[in-house]
């Protein structure tokens, strides 16, 4: 069922060496490849038949769910629409991530659409991977939304990363955080040659005691460019932190966006945004340790992007 | 054996920063041997060449003139890590802070090993009692302390032959100087590693075998303690030197 393509990438994306045990969901080029459901995670094809509906029952504990996407159709631009529900008290960890393998000249392309409902008191771990491999010239597009919408003292952690391969990404994450409710983001991006990411983020801390942090790793080489945008909302008492930090190599682009807006007098939002090259005390200590140049600048990126 | 034949270093700059076509001469025609195994302190007043005399030596600043010779062999052009690899480790005054960047993952590069075991060998030998603190961060939200003891930890984990201390005990506390006085002459002592420490405090003075007083960017004196001293006192080379700049000073306490 899976060629050695598609274990290349469910092993890049989603740290699978086959089908995964749990919940899961495969879609390739398109279609459905392989899906599981458990008690208590159902998995289903939505009205329009253009995504998934993951529906996690109430009190779910310890459990996962997988649901990679794998595309290695020239020509094909994939657009899905996935929501998840995540019942109040359960505790559960989804990964998702797309992984293109292009082989020709023609572009591909996958829009994954993630809608968020989490219940008051869920708990939710969101890993998302991007990566793009194979030999083709076409360019390789990914353009992820997520869309999250928590009910009181939830809390959901968000990893999205995508380190290498990518020709154009634009990310769009949004959020409202209801009351007692914690998300925390970060997102990784490594760009090279002429490769440009993008991340939007509309981020509403609506609930008295909300909280969020919001951290931003950016790794821009070649003649690459990244820009970051987040706009941080207070509509009630809560805080908010932006982290957003960027290492510029070679000669990179990156703009750096952080806005906050409080529309609540006892809102507490900070932010702290630095871009620019390697600072050399850092280069000085790994080659001081016996690592040379290139092995140094390996390292602290490495570091950077953990 | 660590030779210092003839160094010099300019700079480009001038003393208010400017770039200028004659430059600043920082150290002068500097000539000392450390021998081997030996702990030399080398202190002198706020800048006169001490940290880069110690930066000559590790490849960070590049000479204008002279020669290093380490055991033999002309290590004046090798790199950084060139110098680092034949047994040269530096411990920086103000240690670099990451980001994401573990004590774990400096120590490992220290050690060439990222066995665990290893490791926790390493860091009991400086001090370090909690294990969980090879996972800590070497970035912004550690205390002056806890980085220099990682800086010094770094440094020890290399097994070096000759190791470099830029004032150790800045950010550390009165009661962890001794300790770590302690630590560096155990390690001169068991390793027989050629200490080299720039500092002005008395307790690593006391400490040395040699002292090395650093004036104008030239040996000002070399030898014991007790010779320095009248030299010392003369340069009113104080815990307070830093303050005491300015023409409105209230009251010398010494």
């Amino acid at each position: 069922m899976l060629n050695a393509i598609d274990k290349q990438v469910l092993k890049e994306v989603a740290g699978l060496e086959g089908i995964p045990k749990g919940a899961y969901n495969i879609r390739k080029n398109g279609k459905l490849l392989g899906r599981e459901v458990s008690a208590n995670i159902t998995i289903e094809t939505n009205e329009k038949g253009d995504g998934i509906i993951i529906d996690i029952k109430p009190g779910t504990v310890n459990e996962s769910v997988h649901i990679p996407v794998i595309l290695s159709q020239a020509g094909l631009h994939d657009t899905v629409h996935n929501t998840f529900i995540v019942g109040e008290g359960s505790d559960v960890t989804i990964i998702a991530g797309c992984g293109i393998h292009c082989g020709g000249k023609e572009s591909e392309g996958h829009s994954g659409i993630h809608e968020f409902q989490i219940k008051a008191g869920a708990k939710v771990k969101y890993v998302e991977k991007h990566i793009a491999i194979g030999e083709g010239t076409g360019r390789r597009i990914l353009n992820p939304t997520t869309k999250v919408f928590m009910a009181e003292n939830a809390q959901v952690e968000m990893e999205l990363t995508q380190l290498g391969g990518v020709d154009e990404a634009r990310r769009f994450n949004e959020a409202k955080i209801g009351a007692g409710s914690v998300l925390l983001i970060t997102e990784r991006v490594m760009t090279d040659g002429n490769q440009m990411a993008e991340s939007r983020n509309e981020i509403e801390l609506a609930g008295t005691d909300s909280k969020t942090n919001i951290v931003s790793r950016s790794v821009i080489k070649g003649n690459s460019s990244q820009d970051f945008y987040v706009n941080l909302t207070a509509s009630a008492r809560c805080y908010g932190h932006i982290e957003c930090d960027a290492i510029i190599m070679d000669n990179g682009r990156n703009q750096t966006v952080p806005a906050l807006r409080a529309l609540h007098p006892d809102a507490e939002l900070t932010h702290e945004a630095s871009i620019g090259k390697i600072a050399n005390d850092q280069l000085m200590k790994l080659m001081s340790l016996g690592l040379d140049y290139d092995a140094a600048v390996n390292r602290i990126i490495q570091g950077f992007l953990r | 054996m660590l030779e210092l034949k003839n160094i010099s270093f300019r700079t480009p700059e001038s003393d208010d920063g400017a770039q200028s076509p004659s430059g600043r001469t920082i150290i002068h025609d500097l000539s000392f041997t450390f021998e081997s195994g030996v702990f030399c302190a080398i202190t002198g007043p706020n800048g006169s060449g001490k940290t880069t005399l110690a930066k000559l030596i590790m490849g960070i600043n590049e000479l204008t003139s002279g020669k290093i010779i380490f055991n033999g062999s002309d290590i004046s052009k090798l790199a950084i890590h060139e110098r680092s690899n034949v047994g040269i480790v530096y411990g920086f005054q103000h240690p670099a802070r990451f980001k994401g960047t573990t004590f774990r993952d400096l120590l490992s590069i220290a050690a060439g090993t990222d066995d665990e075991e290893k490791l926790a060998k390493i860091i009991s030998r400086v001090g370090v009692c909690s294990l969980a603190f090879l996972d800590k961060r070497v970035d912004s939200k550690l205390s002056g302390g806890e980085i220099k003891k990682i800086e010094l930890a770094t440094v020890i984990a290399k097994n070096p032959k000759v190791a470099i201390y830029d004032e150790p005990d800045t950010g550390i506390d009165l009661w962890t100087i001794g300790p770590m006085v302690e630590l560096l002459k155990r390690e001169q002592k068991e390793n027989k590693t050629t200490t080299i420490v720039v500092s002005h405090n008395k307790a690593f003075l006391e400490a040395a075998d040699t002292l090395l007083l650093i004036r104008d960017g030239k040996i000002g004196y070399s030898g014991d303690l007790a010779g320095a001293v009248p030299i010392l006192e003369d340069l009113s080379v104080c815990a307070f030197n830093e303050l005491c700049h300015g023409e409105v000073n209230a009251q010398c306490y010494r």
